[in-house]
């Protein structure tokens, strides 16, 4: 064969393909176009959906990366940070000069800062995540022996893991809350007992140095990979996406569902699912469910992109997750996580404080909160994940 | 019929240029010693057979166990050790059975790990146990451990060739369904979370775009191999193999196997080609003339009919195999019988959440177990859509809690005989909303396992 015959075939072959694609193309005569309503195109008067022509905004993960980032997370750990620093200055006014109204102020400050704890919780990754935040600060239940022990010795070292449940908010819960004493009680507790108003101050210390630590890991080198790190293959493992969702839903689960309500209520008390209401965050302090519901209602603030200290709304997950078109019974995935932690954030405020009493008086309506709490942890963990492209990748995975 | 017959004897015994097999050798050899280093080096030794408590056995292959940290350490020395020789081609015949024993054996530990490119690496490796892929530009034709040969029978290229096509014929075929031909499923999700990708990012954002790449991956998929067959589309398909696992190996952390496919699809191309390679790689280390056993232009006599038989055995399993989700009842994506060693690749977007119980044996009081204290993160998500994993976490928990006392923290004292297991699994199939996946009430530990259909799956309801 020539090779003037085979360039002919050639051209005789492409010419049929082409023809092929035109016959495709104009087969239709009835009104066709993209039906679906978030698509740029969306066509009213089509009567066929041929979505196969829609054309979508594409979504920028950098500004959503960007928002999620400056207008909360930098925000909340700023203001963490400065609610720590308020909680350290009354507890070193306390300390120098013991009256009634600065352990009162001190009481007040240690709720404050709990609260803004609360906003950050669920940032469970990065920095955070690589100190294990959670139980530096506000792991609990604490353990009131070592902390007597401690007082008692005057010599401990807060930085060892061992002391984890001897410090942090949960500590300073049942130090400034401790059973049968007044507040003028602790106050003379404390006036008398150097030990305990050096252990309380090297407690309050301890956390205003790992607030102080997290914003300043964020602000300054963290805050530019967490905001560039997305363009990762799929929202891989290690990508910024991957990592704020993970550290959602863990957080969420393992943290806010299971401890601050799964575990004093027994459900994960073997089979008896006998109470285990000493096991309520703040037991001490008798008020846990404003902390509660304070890491719920932020958490929401997040999912959505609001600001942190406005109701405004930018990029957020949920506008990812409209973006890929997500369902869940028909209806948006989106609005079904949103109207299920609204679910909880009623429930949650059903019930009454302390906590530790309602689980035993009360407990079917803590049952129900609980139930509205685990029924969220398949939408976050299922669907939101997988909407997301969000994948435990642990190594390759060829998608089967 | 004697046309066929023809055709068969041909394509089987016919005399055929060795080189095709030579090169395939060495790149396959390189390929994996590649691939077994990085998986060593990313640490997955360890995460994947050390770390996790149990492991999710094929059904048969429960004896298969992953020993200590020297006894899998070995055995991924072995495996190194045996790529080396395999490209080298020293020790030819040994390298490969403790190839094929070693890959096959560490795919069996966990099924947590299977994924389609190790089942084909595991085909290969063992049929290049019978492949004279060392007759020829090899340590051992040098060394004069075996003869050289010129020629070989074309069916030791031909079964390569045929590995090939099943490979990517039943991807093609497995992609003739509703989700991905008419929905663009999974991809189209997969797509939108790519608009930043550089270059192409741009195009993720119409919806078209998945729809372009469903068809023309099904399409590739079907008729690469015949488009790779033909002397004169060889190159252009060739390049479409290029461009389309490229595009794979950018979008989706899929590891080697873009690379593998890339490689072994070499072998459909011409002796002369593969000529040209052997003869620059035996000038670039002078292995040509040392060699002291006479080289045997002819490809030795070998019992014509136990070839034909075996390897007519071969083809048909391989046919087989594949195509036995039919014999189950359901949707297979949602049930997933007969989904693996079938060559669905990037088929389908689901993902799980499965919380186990164990029931009280007297007062319908239940445990909620923690997964975690069994399985590591990767094993959970693999078991919670899989239902035969499921399953066999229910035995496991099962053979955990069966004739044991349990004190609770109030004191009190349950004595379990036979643990009933149920399970709460929550399945999103294509991101169309978390359904109820298996049958809750269903007594998992009475369940027995095997290739029979799986009636506690509830229906999809999407």
């Amino acid at each position: 064969m020539s090779d003037v015959v085979r360039i002919q075939s050639n051209t005789r072959i492409l010419k049929v393909f082409f023809f092929g694609i035109v016959v495709l193309l104009s087969f239709s005569c009835r009104k066709r176009g993209c039906m679906d309503e978030n698509a740029i195109n969306y066509d009213a008067d089509a009567e066929i959906a041929d979505n196969a022509t829609c054309t979508y905004e594409p979504f920028e993960k950098t500004q959503m990366l960007t928002n999620i980032c400056d207008n909360y997370i930098i925000p909340a750990y700023t203001n963490f940070n400065e609610k720590n620093i308020a909680l350290s200055n009354s507890a070193n006014g306390f300390s120098s000069d013991p009256t009634l109204d600065a352990f009162e102020a001190l009481q007040q400050n240690w709720k404050d800062a709990l609260l803004s704890w609360q906003q950050v919780c669920f940032l469970d990754f990065g920095p955070a995540a690589f100190v294990i935040l959670n139980n530096q600060v506000n792991l609990h239940p604490v353990d009131t022996d070592v902390i007597n022990n401690n007082i008692s010795l005057g010599v401990y070292n807060l930085d060892q893991a061992s002391n984890n449940d001897a410090k942090g908010y949960q500590a300073l819960d049942y130090l400034l809350h401790q059973p049968g004493m007044t507040s003028e009680d602790h106050v003379t507790y404390f006036t008398n007992n150097a030990n305990a108003m050096t252990y309380l101050t090297d407690v309050v210390d301890n956390i205003s140095y790992w607030s102080n630590y997290i914003l300043t890991e964020w602000t300054s080198s963290y805050k530019d990979s967490f905001k560039s790190n997305s363009s990762s293959e799929s929202n891989a493992q290690g990508s910024s996406i991957s990592n704020l969702v993970n550290g959602l839903c863990y957080h969420y689960e393992s943290i806010i569902r299971k401890g601050k309500i799964g575990l004093p209520l027994g459900a994960f008390n073997g089979f008896s699912q006998q109470e285990m209401p000493e096991l309520v965050e703040c037991y001490y302090h008798q008020e846990s469910l404003p902390f509660a519901i304070e890491s719920v209602n932020a958490m929401k603030k997040y999912i959505n992109g609001e600001s942190f200290s406005s109701s405004e709304n930018r990029l957020g997950l949920d506008d990812y997750i409209n973006f890929v078109g997500a369902t869940q019974n028909s209806s948006t995935l989106s609005s079904v996580i949103n109207s299920q932690i609204d679910q909880i954030i009623d429930k949650l405020e059903q019930l009454n404080d302390p906590l530790s009493n309602e689980i035993i008086t009360n407990k079917p309506a803590v049952t129900e909160a609980y139930s509205a709490l685990q029924q969220l942890v398949p939408y976050l963990k299922v669907d939101m994940t997988s909407a997301l492209g969000v994948l435990i990748t642990y190594q390759d995975n060829d998608g089967d | 019929m004697t046309g066929i017959k023809e055709w068969l004897y041909r394509q089987t015994f016919s005399e055929k240029s060795i080189s095709p097999l030579i090169v395939f050798r060495i790149l396959f050899g390189i390929m994996m010693f590649l691939s077994t280093l990085r998986f060593i080096l990313n640490g997955w030794v360890y995460e994947l057979y050390i770390q996790p408590s149990y492991f999710f056995t094929y059904l048969g292959f429960d004896w298969v166990k992953p020993f200590d940290l020297y006894g899998i350490s070995l055995l991924f020395g072995l495996l190194l050790l045996s790529t080396i020789f395999i490209a080298l081609g020293l020790f030819y015949r040994i390298s490969t059975i403790v190839f094929f024993i070693c890959f096959t054996y560490i795919e069996l530990i966990d099924k947590t790990n299977y994924l389609n490119h190790y089942y084909f690496i595991s085909l290969i490796g063992f049929l290049l146990m019978f492949l004279p892929a060392n007759k020829g530009c090899s340590l051992d034709a040098y060394l004069g451990l075996t003869s050289k040969q010129q020629k070989v029978q074309a069916w030791t290229i031909n079964i390569l060739k045929f590995q090939m096509a099943v490979v990517y014929i039943f991807a093609g075929i497995s992609k003739l369904n509703y989700d991905w031909l008419f929905e663009a499923q999974p991809l189209r999700n997969w797509l939108k979370h790519q608009t930043d990708l550089p270059f192409i990012g741009e195009l993720m954002q119409y919806e078209f775009t998945a729809y372009l790449f469903s068809w023309g991956g099904a399409l590739f998929d079907l008729f690469i191999v015949f488009i790779l067959l033909n002397n004169r589309f060889r190159i252009y398909g060739y390049t479409l193999v290029i461009i389309f696992h490229g595009l794979t190996a950018v979008m989706f952390p899929i590891g080697v196997f873009p690379y593998v496919m890339i490689v072994s699809t070499l072998i459909f191309f011409s002796p002369d080609f593969h000529k040209n390679i052997v003869v620059w790689i035996q000038d670039r280390f002078a292995l040509k003339s040392k060699n002291t056993v006479q080289t045997e232009i002819k490809a030795p006599t070998q019992n014509k009919r136990a070839i034909s038989l075996l390897l007519g055995l071969y083809i048909l399993i391989q046919l087989i195999v594949p195509l036995r989700y039919l014999a189950y009842p359901g949707d297979l994506f949602w049930t997933e019988q007969g989904y693996r060693f079938s060559w669905r690749v990037m088929l389908i977007e689901k993902a799980g959440y499965a919380q186990f119980f164990i029931h009280h044996p007297d007062n319908g009081t239940k445990k909620l177990i923690d997964n975690k204290e069994y399985l590591t993160p990767q094993q959970e998500k693999m078991m919670s859509t899989q239902p035969d994993m499921i399953l066999q976490f229910a035995h496991h928990l099962r053979d955990e809690y069966s004739d044991t006392v349990i004190i609770e923290s109030n004191g009190a004292e349950i004595n379990i005989k036979q643990a009933k297991v149920t399970a709460e699994v929550y399945v999103s199939l294509f991101n169309k909303g978390s359904r109820l996946f298996i049958d809750s009430d269903v007594n998992l530990s009475k369940i027995k396992r095997g290739f029979h259909h799986k009636d506690w799956i509830l229906q999809n309801e999407n």
